[in-house]
């Protein structure tokens, strides 16, 4: 049975341009039900990947495959997922109803009362031709299209880069309603506030290779936490605090506060900290931007 | 109430870097670019084919028509509606302007015109317009730069035949007019492509305005050649005024001026309209709401034929309204034949072979006919190229749509249509026939129309050959089987090539149905050829990677 094998399945995938290798090697598995954040800078390759899943490019090497069916096969694989392009062109004389009951009436299967729902919630005239639309209305549309096929797997190329905050606090809701109902989506995000607030596990790939996979929860518990400490008096004892492992940037901003970047378990810095009299501590996680500033300024080093 | 300005800001010292001293000439570079290619392809085409016709004319036919079969000729409205005025066919000069003249033109003019909406409204389609619009470029620049260029583009392909009749041997003044007339013919082309490109928002609708004025234009010049109470219609169009300017016979230059002003008329009104309007839409929007959704719109084959059903309409009647009157011509071009044998023998070595008879001349006409339907078969293609580039079917194979299946439908409703133009041209034909009292039988029109169909098929194919592997040339290998084998074929059967050299063309295996029997055994040939082709091509659209 399809439904039972891994939604998106990328096997050392590569794509090559000429002399640009957009994608290299890259492997890997989202399974079933997890909301996936697909990060990147610009030209890191992340339609590229996306354009490979869904059979539009041809892969170089290796092989990528949609619950089970290779995503060369369109007429199978696309029966389970639903796509929402980067930048979605329309035929610019069909109104948006036009475009929507065209790609209700190709398939997969459409649920129409969700689709009408979903119209409304994005305040989207359907009645207005195509050549009227601004870059948001287009991808309202492509958007629309694709939640109301409540398809196993959306697979989303930053889909919110058009929209007004307001639409997109309304996106946010329909994919937290699809991850309610079990689908699985592939999301690439620049915005990086909305891959926090829905994605389980995400993948950073820099210059056509996945350099990083992880949960959300994991890949702060890699990075360094911020760790500032109110003392009620002076203690010197603390200075041996920048030996311990683990520990940098211990920085004394004033006598009775000390800010210090900590990686890995804290046991030894909350040991060292229990024979002073600590008043206050505060342990900051770094945002998704800091860990993904991180990645890049590594890259840019 | 008072506005103070502020300061100018010194040009230096603010850490900006210095403005280009002028803009426009970036823009101007931006065109030619686009423009370069197609000039060169055009001018060495026009320029080749009538330096190549006056030399053969030179080396082979020279001297084999008498002048008193001549004034016969000239005087016959039905050979100067068809081929234009027939005008010192003596000389290899004149002879190469009534045999390539209006083909050379009708291509400079075509080309010029889609090449003038292609920089014009198509940069603004896309949006790439809007990105100079930002800088220090307006609007009037740009349609002004574009107005320039393919101007310039015109003058070079007049220079081109002008130098390749000279280069033939022929007379300098002739030489100069001809090919003042086929530059001039381009740049009206270019000016109302620009113009057409200001009045309408898609670039397809400009271009088929603009081709289609065009083509009215020549249609003009038929009327007033063939009716002598209409001769005025020969001052509207640059096509008639190849007969009005009579290069290498009359040598007349006063008809240039109005040529002039068939260039300025467009142009001026773009320059104007392209101040007067939004970027990004024309002058006439149409309606932005539809009325309820077309019903079509909801499969495949649905939307394959709503995609097609204008083109196919707006085909269907130039095509009738040419052979309408190549109908109402009918007796006219049959009482010439019988008393003139002479020409009937050397329209016979033109391509024209069997005129005498009703349905000699309709089947030979017919010929013709596979040029344009043909091409709306490969432009139906073309138009799938365009959507794939444009991203528009992004969405549409991100369904369960296999690309084969897709192409296939807009393949097979191509095909279609192509039934429909060419039964159109039919029925006009019997129609026109029928008025004169011709006795041209419906039966015998529409199978004569739809006898050209295999060589129609035979441009699908080659189309969609491209379209899998050569994806950005998809209309010129389209129309190749049908404009490029008829100039095969009318250039061996004027100078007499081998017969292996004949047979490359397509029409070489056409039947003139329906003078005679269709010829089954070329017609299944050619079919199977298309379908060879067809499937190359979609086995190649399946497999290589989506544009756009
Ligand atoms: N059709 C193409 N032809 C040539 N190079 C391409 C093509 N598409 C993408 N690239 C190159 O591949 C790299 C990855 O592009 P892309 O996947 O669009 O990046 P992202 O979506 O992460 O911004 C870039 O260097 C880009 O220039
Ligand atoms: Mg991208």
């Amino acid at each position: 049975m399809a439904e039972s094998a891994t939604p998106v399945l990328l096997d050392s995938l590569g794509k090559r341009f000429g002399a640009t290798a957009a994608v290299t090697d890259l492997s890997l598995a989202v399974p079933a039900g997890e909301v996936f954040g697909f990060l990147g800078p610009n030209g890191a390759g992340k339609s590229t990947t996306i354009r490979l899943l869904l059979g539009l490019l041809r892969p170089t090497t290796g092989r990528a495959e949609v619950f089970g069916d290779p995503a060369g096969d369109v007429e199978r694989a696309h029966r389970h997922l639903a796509y929402v392009p980067a930048d979605v062109a329309l035929w610019p004389s069909l109104t948006g109803q036009e475009c929507l009951e065209l790609l209700a009436g190709v398939g997969p299967g459409t649920d129409r009362g969700y689709r009408d729902e979903l119209v409304e919630r994005f305040a989207l005239d359907v009645g207005k031709r195509a050549r009227t639309y601004s870059t948001g209305n287009r991808q309202k549309v492509a958007l629309v299209a694709a939640f109301a096929t409540r398809a196993p797997l959306l697979v989303l190329d930053e889909p919110t880069s058009g929209l007004d905050p307001l639409m997109e606090r309304e996106f946010r809701r329909c994919l937290a309603e699809a991850a309610e109902r079990g689908q699985t989506v592939f999301l690439s995000s620049h915005a990086l506030a909305e891959v926090e607030a829905v994605c389980t596990r995400v993948g950073i790939l820099r210059a056509g290779r996945l350099v990083e996979v992880a949960g959300l929860a994991e890949l702060r518990r890699l990075r360094r936490s911020e760790v500032t400490v109110s003392l009620a008096r002076p203690a010197p004892e603390l200075e041996r605090l920048a030996g311990l492992p683990g520990v940098a940037d211990v920085r004394w901003t004033t006598p009775l506060e000390v800010t210090l970047a900590l990686t890995g378990p804290p046991g030894p810095v909350l040991r060292a900290l229990g024979g002073a009299d600590v008043l206050r501590l505060d342990v900051r996680e770094p945002s998704l931007e800091e860990i993904f500033l991180d990645y890049y300024g590594r890259a840019a080093a | 109430m008072t506005t103070r300005t502020p300061p100018r800001a010194p040009a230096t010292g603010t850490g900006r870097p210095p403005a280009p001293a002028h803009p426009a000439t970036a823009v101007r570079r931006a065109v030619v670019r686009q423009v370069r290619r197609g000039t060169v392809v055009v001018a060495v085409l026009s320029g080749g084919l009538t330096a190549f016709v006056a030399h053969e004319y030179a080396s082979t036919v020279s001297g084999a028509i008498g002048v008193g079969s001549l004034t016969a000729l000239a005087e016959n409205p039905a050979i100067r509606t068809l081929f234009g005025p027939p005008l010192a066919l003596d000389d290899p000069g004149g002879f190469t302007v009534w045999r390539t003249g209006t083909v050379v033109a009708v291509l400079a003019g075509v080309w010029a015109a889609l090449a003038g909406t292609r920089v014009t409204r198509g940069e603004e389609e896309s949006g790439r317009a809007d990105l100079l619009l930002a800088g220090r470029v307006r609007q009037v620049t740009l349609v002004r730069t574009a107005l320039d260029v393919l101007l310039g583009a015109g003058a070079v392909v007049g220079v081109a035949v002008t130098a390749g009749v000279w280069a033939a041997g022929t007379a300098v003044p002739g030489a100069v007019l001809f090919g003042a007339l086929v530059g001039g013919t381009a740049m009206a082309g270019g000016a109302l492509g620009v113009l057409t490109g200001q009045l309408l928002t898609e670039r397809r609708a400009a271009s088929g305005l603009a081709v289609a004025v065009l083509l009215a234009g020549l249609l003009a010049r038929m009327v007033g050649d063939g009716v002598p109470a209409l001769s005025w219609l020969q001052w509207l169009s640059p096509f008639g005024l190849l007969g009005r300017v009579a290069p290498y016979a009359h040598d007349r230059w006063a008809p240039l001026l109005v040529l002039g002003v068939l260039v300025a008329a467009p142009a001026v009104l773009a320059a104007v309209l392209a101040g007067a309007r939004d970027v990004g839409t024309g002058r006439w929007r149409g309606r932005d709401r539809a009325r309820p959704p077309s019903r079509l719109l909801r499969s495949l084959p649905g939307l394959a034929v709503q995609r097609t059903r204008r083109p196919a309409a707006t085909w269907s009647l130039g095509v009738a309204a040419y052979f309408l009157l190549i109908g109402l011509l009918a007796t006219a071009m049959l009482d010439f034949l019988r008393d003139n044998p002479v020409f009937a023998q050397m329209a016979a070595a033109a391509g024209f072979a069997r005129l005498a008879s009703v349905e000699g001349y309709a089947a030979s006409l017919f010929g013709l006919l596979a040029v344009p339907v043909g091409a709306f078969a490969a432009a139906r293609v073309a138009a799938l190229a365009a959507d794939e580039t444009a991203s528009r079917l992004t969405l549409l194979y991100s369904r369960p749509v296999g690309r084969v299946r897709w192409a296939g439908w807009e393949a097979a409703v191509a095909a279609a249509g192509a039934v429909l133009v060419a039964a159109a041209a039919g029925v006009a034909t019997w129609a026109g026939a029928s008025w004169v009292g011709a006795g041209l039988g419906p039966g015998a029109a529409l199978g004569g129309a739809l006898s050209v169909l295999p060589v129609a098929l035979l441009c699908l194919g080659a189309a969609l050959l491209a379209l899998g592997w050569a994806p950005s040339a998809v209309l010129p290998v389209g129309v190749l089987p049908a404009a490029g084998g008829y100039l095969l074929l009318v250039l061996a059967d004027s100078f007499g090539w081998p017969a292996w050299v004949r047979g490359l063309s397509p029409f070489a295996h056409l039947a003139a149905v329906p003078a005679e029997p269709l010829d089954v055994a070329g017609a299944v040939g050619m079919v199977v050829v298309a379908l060879a082709l067809a499937a190359a091509g979609l086995a190649g659209y399946a497999r290589r990677d989506l544009r756009g």
